[in-house]
């Protein structure tokens, strides 16, 4: 017994090492003064200096706050009414579609950005911010859906026949019961397609337009034209930052999700 | 005028037909019970009268009025449900309000009326908590206060009582019988449990697959059950005895001797339904229109009763005494008794209850 505990702590720890030295690097040479990787010279800030007076990185910001705010919006309106079709009603191919929700989670996101590029040059659409929400938005759908899907499964409508019987018609019962009881695993779903759009290369890259670049974008280009430097340590870790404080807001909606 | 009338409604459930040509009135003021085993319809009939489930044929009314095709939230019903179904979101005055809000009521009477159901259902000063700071009873109780503040025409009830132990929920029978009487509405109870019919009703319907078997008050169905399924799903026990009636005799080939009975039709097959505490017992019996001789079998002490099996020839009759008769005299396992009825005491269950 108390063997298998030491030796679960330390694979654990082991664990924790590789899913969190790189990070942990690369955060401790963002403050490094020399330019090096080789060794930590002295704590400095001139690495963070340099990267926010870049208006390239504010500009790349700003970009990725409104994209993923509108993918956000554009994700949770769809995703919910997709879970309110798969749970509240039967309809023909209903399975199928179940289903075929999943796939966009599944299959290589390498792949999904592929097909948008080919799908945009078919239809002769111009490659710009409107391409990257599209293209954030098909596939964060279908992880909104998942996530209030399973919320809506565990939902006794009951308390929507009881609004009714108060004199609630259908619209006011939508927005007075069923919108604040899915409140939590809305903002859940919302923080997640946020996090996604936020973190997103692959699909930015593919089908983006000239000159339309995102946080994660700016930090590839940098390092394909560089290689790694302590600005781009700098760069990285404020992204990260920015992406953990969404993770840990998602955390929180999704445990007060599971209180309710 | 009735409360709710219905005329023979219909629902199916794919082959099942969960409500199977039911057609009920029931009374202004009324606590009308619909019992009956699990399955049997009566949550359906239930969501008919609430417009919540929207019957294959039939016509529902309130007060007269056909609201076979309006919508729930226009019916003004009340409904507790069975998993009470409260606002999670909202505290105990929020709950409770809600009605009052849909309704457009002026804020201040919103204010008053809430605090004046809440003082009905003894939840005084319970405005600002949380659902899940409540006790099972405690919810139960605003449940019915949400659904009473609106003052609707009739209270439906789907087994509010059920995930309750035992003694709240005897404590919530007496409660429900005096809330329905201080407000003075129609209240259609929906229960499985007899006990809670029996105690509260004025009038009770018996349902069974979808069907109705008997409408009457608790001593009616009690008594003088209709068919062979109320008289065993009613009361503790009964005796049965089956048999044909020619001009007031029943003659069964169980017992060697005729029994006299109080019906005047003839009939190749009826049951007579004599309930255990009609049963008199003792050494000697007269003055009894039908003595039979037996054998005790069995004695079991329930506490304010004496439960005595008396075999007589092929059959086991149930007899119940009361436990005072013990100081008297009680009998043992084994010894030569007779048992004996008046012949108005029993039911007869006519052919078509058989
Ligand atoms: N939505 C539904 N879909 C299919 N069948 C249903 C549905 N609702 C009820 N039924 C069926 O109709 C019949 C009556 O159901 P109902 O809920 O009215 O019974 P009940 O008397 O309330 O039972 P209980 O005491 O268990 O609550 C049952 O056979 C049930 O399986
Ligand atoms: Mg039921």
């Amino acid at each position: 017994m108390k063997k298998t505990n030491l030796f679960l702590m330390i694979f654990t720890v082991f664990v924790f090492i590789f899913l969190y030295a790189p990070m942990v690097i690369m955060v401790i040479f963002s403050f490094n003064e020399a330019k090096s990787l080789g060794v930590f010279t002295a704590f400095s800030l001139k690495w963070y200096e340099k990267i926010f007076t870049n208006t390239e990185v504010w500009v790349a910001l700003y970009n990725s706050v409104w994209v993923g705010a509108v993918v956000t919006a554009v994700s949770i309106v769809l995703g919910m009414m997709m879970a309110l079709a798969v749970t509240r009603f039967s309809f023909v191919g209903k399975p199928i579609l179940d289903a075929l929700i999943l796939i966009p989670i599944i299959i290589p996101e390498i792949t999904e950005a592929l097909s948008l590029l080919v799908m945009y040059v078919f239809l002769n659409i111009p490659l710009g911010p409107l391409t990257v929400i599209i293209g954030h938005a098909a596939f964060d759908v279908a992880f909104v859906t998942v996530v209030l899907r399973a919320r809506m499964a565990g939902y006794d409508r009951t308390v929507e026949e009881a609004a009714r019987t108060l004199g609630a018609n259908e619209l006011q019962t939508f927005f007075r019961i069923t919108l604040p009881v899915m409140y939590p695993a809305i903002l859940a779903a919302g923080l997640l397609a946020f996090t996604l759009s936020f973190d997103d290369l692959i699909k930015t890259l593919f089908t983006t337009g000239p000159g339309f670049k995102t946080l994660p974008l700016i930090v590839w280009s940098s390092a394909a034209r560089g290689g790694v430097s302590p600005d781009l340590n700098a760069l990285s870790t404020f992204a990260i930052s920015i992406s953990l404080l969404f993770a840990v807001f998602r955390i929180r909606a999704e445990k007060k999700m599971r209180g309710v | 005028m009735y409360s709710v009338e219905l005329d023979n409604i219909v629902k199916r459930f794919g082959n099942v037909a969960a409500v199977d040509n039911v057609s009920l009135k029931i009374r202004e003021n009324e606590f009308f019970s619909l019992l009956g085993p699990s399955g049997c319809g009566k949550t359906t009939t239930l969501r008919i009268i609430a417009g919540l489930e929207e019957p294959d044929s039939g016509v529902v009314r309130l007060h007269g009025q056909d609201v076979t095709d309006v919508p729930t939230h226009k019916r003004n019903i009340g409904m507790v449900f069975q998993h009470l179904a409260l606002f999670p979101h909202m505290n105990v005055f929020e709950n409770v309000a809600f009605g009052l809000k849909m309704r457009k009521v002026p804020k201040n009477e919103i204010k008053d009326r809430v605090k004046a159901i809440l003082e009905v259902v003894d939840l005084s000063g319970m405005e600002a908590r949380r659902i899940n700071q409540l006790s099972g009873g405690q919810q139960q109780r605003v449940a019915l206060a949400r659904a009473l503040v609106t003052e609707p025409s009739v209270l439906l009830l789907d087994e509010p009582l059920g995930a309750l132990d035992l003694k709240i929920r005897q404590h919530m029978m007496v409660e429900l019988k005096n809330i329905q009487r201080r407000v003075g509405t129609t209240f259609i109870y929906v229960t499985h449990d007899q006990t809670e019919a029996m105690t509260m009703s004025d009038r009770i319907a018996i349902m069974k697959d979808g069907r109705l078997q008997q409408v009457g008050t608790p001593t009616e169905v009690y008594f003088k059950p209709m068919s062979a399924f109320v008289a065993s799903f009613i009361g503790e026990a009964i005796n049965l005895i089956r048999g044909r009636i020619q001009d007031g005799i029943l003659t069964t080939q169980d017992l060697g001797q005729p029994i006299l009975v109080n019906h005047g039709e003839n009939s190749s097959e009826a049951y007579l339904a004599v309930r255990p505490e009609i049963i008199s017992i003792d050494n000697e019996l007269e003055g009894l229109d039908n003595i039979l001789d037996g054998i005790v079998r069995d004695v079991i002490f329930k506490g304010s009763y004496i439960e005595y099996r008396v075999e007589v020839g092929p059959r086991v009759f149930v007899v119940h005494q009361h436990s005072r008769a013990l100081m008297q005299r009680n009998f043992t396992v084994g010894e030569r008794v007779k048992i004996g009825w008046r012949r108005n005491e029993g039911a007869i269950i006519p052919s078509s209850g058989v």
